[in-house]
């Protein structure tokens, strides 16, 4: 079988080369057989998908079957781990992850070429593009990175899958997060193609909209299915480490999520091509640049189980030849791809001139361009603070580590700006508004706002006492604004449908969401993420609490006991656990018992591996957040750690509310309503009823 | 006058604890562990850790031996080396990741401004017509179904 996925892997190689080589020459030829040969490019780019897939398969197959003859399904399989996770086998190393990503681009790509009718063109442009990607992918995963390397002895078991994937978000995160990097590389292409053959209007932007908002989507379910997973599995209490490889998945949202906000400008009012076309550039840039940060190990990661050497296919490399004065540099798959686009650019630049110029700093345009700003702002600080090691390698000798200070401090001043602008964007017209309309329908949001920081400082909290307390004050203040202002929208235009519809106000308001799904989805998408900020805030009121507890002894974090009932040891096929039973009381009143566990994985073996399952009791106020930290070695005795975490659940609502807007928002809008309009007919006879609105006749 | 004495010295110390506490919470956030885990000295959280246990006592210590938190965290940095602490410093060359972001951000910003009041200029007037009522009506209907 394993020879079965390695041919497939090498024919899909020679046929994603095949569809990139022969669609050039099929576009920039005049031959009368060239619309033959781009036929056969594109069945080819398809057929790509098919043996891809052909070697994914086997892979799982071979994971599922214990064929432990490939050194790579020994790495990351053993004979007792469940089924659900051998599937998982298939990206949770290195070879097996990259063939991954070659298996979803080719995915993307045969969706693509199948739907080619949209506009053969630029589709075929747009195929030429992928293919060029998925040529470099599988010819890393078929020389650098290959799965399907064989072993001279075949062991008896293998190693098994690292503990920390072995837990149901981590089937879903890392294909969710793929899905999202790869599918930046569908508008990418687009892009590209369009600038390459000068595409006129705007219609690669409509046919990329979807395919942008549903690889955002991706990213953003797989960025918090990453730090679901980090606040349960990981068990430190929180849920964002600012570690590098988190990092590399923010920096293509960030720019992912100012392509689609400044994407609307050129469909409007044909502004900022430019830009948009560097946007959603950088966009792929940077997913490229997450894929090296993860691989290349330049940067210190809690994500080390995929480090190698692969890193110089992305980036390239430079340096000395050995024993000879002589020095090498040669690009990688990232400097070649901004070298292709830059020299496109330089092209055809022309192409790109603004059909309008800004009219008014009052207006929707010069709200989305300082959140475009402000967003490559916060994209800027996060890249920088990620890079700043190796940079402080070259210039002072010695890495240094940064941390959550750096990016806690930069980011979320400019995360509270963006928050604003994100309350300001609907209230602001297009082209121009005046400051008397902007004074009307600011004076509710604003005055929710100022109202929900009094209420809060009334309440108890104490922005005075520490800086994240003030954030945390502004955070929820500014919250208010975003929903008191997206509210009004949804009610004002609601009010106007309602009495043409003759139907109450929610009923009106769904029609109004129908009828212009982008704009409202997108208000839900907003609304969506002010929630998480919400969830975000809290942080700060955070409490916890160690401390060693033995039977029936207590630990008071916040307003909850826990008293120590009970410590248990069990055993199962794949690990052994020791678990402690708490009951929890929360005011004196009992609310639960709870079951912190320490699992251990493979135990006295070599590679054994311990890891906590933490016991969160769920509210929308709070979590507690139990961790059981094992035995204290000196005194024998269990010891327990507690977190009292507000309002974190408000996170993961937040990301569903996000789920719901976009699929809103991708939603086909509704066929306007139909009501009497006054046209001018001619009616002949009387002068005097020459001009009369349609339909008076009847 | 001596019980005065004495609850005023208790309010000093508790105050003084709140603040050892404040900085022992705040410098143990900037500090990473050792072991090898990359997470932060008062979050990592593996059994058995050969390292946190004894890089927090030395915490307590060089609080008490430290009023100033640049010197505990330099302590941290020639002990364990320069990789341990995870806030860069505020001076010297480190001084540049804090300025480098904000300062962009200032200097895109002023950038845009006088972009857009450049672009204002350049707008082409229209030329004023006639007012219409009914014709306002319409684009105002317009404007409002196609968001232009």
């Amino acid at each position: 079988m394993p020879i079965i996925g390695d041919f497939c892997l090498l024919f899909a190689l020679v046929l994603s080369a095949y569809c990139m080589v022969a669609g050039i020459v099929a576009l920039v030829s005049h031959h009368p057989a060239a619309a033959r040969l781009g036929e056969s490019a594109r069945r080819s780019g398809m057929a790509a998908f098919i043996a891809t897939a052909v070697s994914a398969l086997v892979l799982v197959y071979a994971a599922l079957s214990n064929d432990f003859s490939l050194e790579y399904i020994r790495a990351h399989s053993n004979r007792t781990l469940p089924i659900p996770y051998k599937f998982a086998v298939l990206w949770s190393g290195q070879e097996g992850s990259m063939l991954f990503w070659a298996l979803l681009l080719s995915a993307y790509g045969f969706v693509l070429r199948l739907r080619h009718k949209v506009d053969r063109r630029l589709v075929a442009h747009a195929s030429v593009v992928l293919a060029g990607i998925q040529t470099f992918f599988l010819i890393v995963v078929n020389f650098a990175a290959n799965p399907f390397g064989t072993l001279d002895r075949v062991p008896a078991d293998g190693n098994g899958l690292n503990a920390l994937l072995q837990y149901p978000q981590m089937v879903i995160h890392p294909p969710m997060l793929y899905l999202g990097y790869v599918g930046m590389s569908i508008p990418f292409a687009f892009g590209l193609a369009a600038l390459i053959m000068k595409y006129p209007g705007e219609k690669w932007i409509h046919i990329t909209r979807r395919w942008t908002m549903v690889a955002w989507l991706f990213l953003t379910v797989g960025i918090f299915l990453g730090a679901n997973w980090a606040y349960y599995v990981l068990g430190w209490g929180g849920y964002w480490g600012w570690d590098p490889v988190e990092n590399a998945s923010l920096l293509p949202w960030i720019t992912g999520t100012a392509f689609l906000h400044s994407v609307m400008m050129q469909e409007k009012r044909g502004m900022m091509k430019t830009w948009n076309i560097w946007l959603i550039f950088t966009t792929f840039y940077l997913s490229i640049f997450g894929t090296f940060l993860t691989r290349s190990g330049v940067i210190n990661s809690v994500h080390s189980f995929a480090l190698s050497s692969i890193g110089a296919w992305f980036m390239g490399d430079f340096g000395r030849l050995p024993y000879f004065p002589f020095f090498y540099a040669y690009p990688g798959f990232l400097e070649i791809a901004i070298a292709v686009c830059l020299v496109f650019y330089l092209k055809n630049r022309s192409h790109l001139q603004a059909e309008n110029k800004l009219e008014s700093v009052v207006s929707r345009e010069s709200s989305f361009m300082f959140n475009n700003l402000v967003l490559l702002a916060a994209c800027f600080s996060v890249l920088w603070g990620t890079l700043f090691p190796v940079l402080s390698d070259w210039i002072q000798g010695h890495k240094i580590t940064v941390g959550p200070p750096f990016f806690n401090r930069i980011n979320v001043p400019i995360g509270l700006f963006l928050i604003f602008l994100t309350a300001i964007g609907p209230i602001l017209a297009w082209r121009t508004t005046s400051f008397a309309s902007v004074r009307r329908n600011f004076a509710f949001p604003a005055a929710v706002a100022v109202l929900t920081a009094i209420v809060l400082v009334a309440a108890g909290m104490r922005p005075w006492h520490d800086v994240w307390q003030i954030y945390s004050l502004m955070t929820f203040s500014l919250s208010a604004l975003v929903i008191a202002a997206v509210g009004s929208e949804f009610f004002r235009g609601g009010r106007v449908l309602q009495g043409k519809l003759k139907t109450n106000l929610l009923g009106a308001m769904y029609h109004l969401t129908r009828r212009n799904t982008r704009r409202y989805g997108g208000y839900i998408v907003h609304l969506g993420v002010v929630i998480i900020a919400i969830g975000l805030a809290g942080r700060a009121f955070n409490l916890d609490k160690q401390q060693e507890i033995g039977l029936h002894d207590k630990l008071q974090v916040g307003h909850y006991e826990l008293v120590g009932q009970k410590y248990t040891q069990d055993h199962s096929d794949n690990y052994d656990s020791l678990s402690a039973i708490l009951d929890v009381y929360k005011d004196g009143k009992f609310i639960a018992t709870m079951y912190p566990t320490q699992m251990i994985y493979q135990p006295g073996q070599p590679n054994e591996q311990r890891d906590n399952k933490v016991a969160i009791h769920t509210t929308l106020l709070e979590d507690l957040y139990i961790r059981y930290d094992g035995f204290n070695a000196e005194t024998d005795r269990p010891i327990i750690t507690a977190f009292v975490n507000p309002l974190v659940v408000w996170i993961w609502i937040g990301v569903i509310v996000i789920v719901l807007g976009t699929c809103v928002a991708l939603a086909p809008n509704a066929a306007p309503l139909k009501s009497p309009v006054p046209v001018s007919v001619l009616v002949r006879g009387d002068p005097s009823q020459m001009l009369e609105p349609a339909g008076a006749a009847k | 006058m001596k019980r005065f004495t004495l609850v005023l010295v208790f309010c000093f110390a508790l105050a003084a604890v709140a603040e050892d506490e404040g900085r022992y919470r705040d410098l143990g956030a900037k500090i990473q562990c050792s072991c090898g885990c990359n997470q932060m000295l008062l979050q990592c959280n593996h059994v058995g850790c050969p390292s946190s246990a004894k890089m927090i006592q030395d915490l307590h210590t060089s609080l008490a031996t430290y009023k100033n938190d640049e010197d505990v965290l330099n302590w941290f940095r020639s002990n364990y080396g320069m990789t341990v602490v995870v806030a860069p410093a505020t001076h010297g060359f480190e001084l540049t990741i804090w300025v480098m972001p904000p300062l962009l951000l200032l200097v895109a910003v002023t950038l845009l401004f006088f972009l857009i009041r450049l672009w204002r200029q350049r707008a082409t007037p229209v030329p004023a017509m006639g007012v219409d009522p009914q014709l306002d009506a319409l684009r105002e209907r317009a404007r409002k179904e196609t968001e232009l």
